[in-house]
């Protein structure tokens, strides 16, 4: 196949300061073989080492990038017009400081600076300043991920200090939310805190979840959760789930098309059979556990590392010190991910209350 | 010396504060050193740490330069956080535009941006002096 190549400006000077050049080949692929016989050193430019087209070099067959195409293996028409165009790209890069400061993760090589890069523009919301909030929050500012959503609509009481460590004994009384975003500060200067001071509830869910990338749940009543698995589906977030209850926790990770929360649990237990979290002991160390479980996950969704907990619900037995782990999978009856869903907004939660919301201490004050 | 209509200054801070704190990218074009249209571009990277100007705006921006006989006199991206000055990957990467001018917008100091335009030839960087009309 005939074809045309246009060659820019600052392409010309290996082309004798043609703008366009006549090229021959079936695929974009053949074409640069071509062109590199008769052009060196434009071929040289057009391939790396590995006769891949370079990341900063734009193809297009008829107007269109080949990145959405076929690649190098785009086929050729004859009479095709072909440009090869250099990207305009460049960036401030991390700081000195930033190199520093990340350098133990930055050295994995699964991570390295383009990661550290990735986590930086990462925006997570977080919901519940508790106890599984606040251990996830932490790690997750200390790594690095940029952007750093809290919803709680919550004042400090002196019995959440027990667990909730985000917040320190001069902030009792204090919204959470503020001395969330004062504790990770201090942390980590790089964190962008956006503190969201409200209940969340159907009527604002979608639009807080939308500004995100990856939501993690961390509050522990029913309606929230079932709420923040609905409002995650229909915004095409993947969701972490945590949950602890007495010496057990939960860890789970649900993407969308792959199963929710609902697939697992169609329905909240009954009311009255399981006591409210508040009214049950709980040793701080156990949403500890279970947050920055919750906090892992995360950072290897953002890095692409491993493989995540989606299809799987993690059991923690404190006690024992035993992990389990269960199998899950999308249900096509699931009325909210399944193949005929019923559910296509978010509807009325109450139902699901049997909880208080996350950090209301028995005998401190009334449940929400 | 580079000399540009305080409007085209104007408009490249406006657009890093609209991106920040992301990077915000685009290109000068025009004719015999003067600039006759900026313009704005989408960073496919979406990062507060890199810029690539979209695929497809960039092949539109240069078919545009090209029918009006005009060349890409000058790239600028911004810097939401850091100096007003080339950074390691800009350096690198200027070799694929060698004959352009790199704007660089800094707003590490919000109330005072800082605009400053430079020639990387060879990853050798020079500051060029700029004529404000």
């Amino acid at each position: 196949m005939a074809v045309t190549v246009y060659i820019p400006a600052p392409f010309r000077r290996v082309t004798g300061n043609r703008s366009y050049v006549d090229g021959h080949g079936q695929t974009v692929g053949e074409l640069l073989e071509d062109l590199r016989t008769r052009y060196p050193a434009l071929g040289d430019m057009l391939q790396d080492e590995t006769g891949e087209i370079p990341a900063h070099i734009n193809i297009y067959v008829n107007n269109q990038d080949v990145h959405s195409l076929q690649g190098k293996a785009t086929p050729l028409n004859d009479g095709d017009e072909v440009a090869v165009i250099p990207a305009i790209a460049g960036g401030q890069g991390l700081s000195s400081d930033q190199l520093q400061r990340y350098s133990r993760q930055i050295m994995i090589p699964q991570v390295g600076e383009a990661g550290q890069r990735t986590l930086l523009d990462a925006k997570v919301l977080v919901v519940g300043a508790g106890g599984l909030g606040s251990p996830a929050a932490i790690y997750l500012a200390a790594a690095g991920v940029g952007t750093l959503g809290i919803v709680d609509n919550d004042a400090l009481e002196l019995s959440n200090l027990q667990r909730q460590i985000l917040h320190h004994t001069p902030d009792v009384g204090r919204p959470k939310v503020e001395s969330a975003q004062e504790t990770i500060a201090r942390y980590n200067p790089d964190v962008r805190v956006i503190p969201h001071r409200l209940r969340f509830t159907a009527a604002n869910a979608l639009e807080i979840v939308a500004q995100y990338d990856i939501v993690v749940g961390a509050v522990d009543n029913f309606a929230t959760r079932y709420l923040l698995n609905d409002a995650c589906y229909l915004a095409g977030k993947p969701y972490i789930d945590g949950g602890v209850f007495l010496f057990e926790g939960q860890v789970s990770v649900f993407i969308p098309g792959r199963g929710c929360y609902r697939c697992l649990f169609p329905a909240p237990p009954p009311t009255g059979v399981v006591p409210s979290p508040s009214q049950v002991g709980l040793l701080g160390a156990l949403p500890g556990v279970i947050g920055v479980i919750e906090a892992f996950e995360v950072l290897k969704l953002i890095l692409g590392l491993g493989e995540s907990l989606c299809g799987r619900l993690l059991i923690f037995d404190a006690l024992t010190m035993e992990f389990r782990q269960v199998r899950t999978r999308r249900d096509p009856q699931c009325p909210l991910c399944g193949d005929a869903p019923t559910i296509h907004e978010l509807g009325d939660y109450e139902a699901f209350s049997l909880s208080a919301l996350a950090g209301h201490d028995a005998g401190q004050k009334e449940a929400v | 010396m580079f000399t540009i209509e305080q409007h085209y200054i104007d408009e490249m801070v406006a657009h890093a504060r609209q991106e920040a704190p992301l990077e915000c990218c685009g290109v000068l074009g025009g004719k015999g050193g003067r600039v006759l249209r900026l313009y704005q571009a989408t960073n496919a990277e979406h990062s507060r740490y890199r810029y690539n100007i979209d695929s497809q705006e960039l092949f539109r921006i240069n078919r545009e330069c090209e029918e009006n006989g005009w060349q890409f006199l000058a790239i600028y991206h911004s810097h939401p956080d850091g100096a007003a000055y080339p950074s390691p990957t800009d350096i690198r990467l200027a070799a694929l535009w060698p004959g352009s001018l790199y704007f660089i917008v800094s707003l590490s100091s919000p109330e005072k941006p800082g605009v400053h335009a430079f020639r990387i030839r060879d990853g050798e960087v020079t500051e060029e002096e700029l004529r404000i009309v």
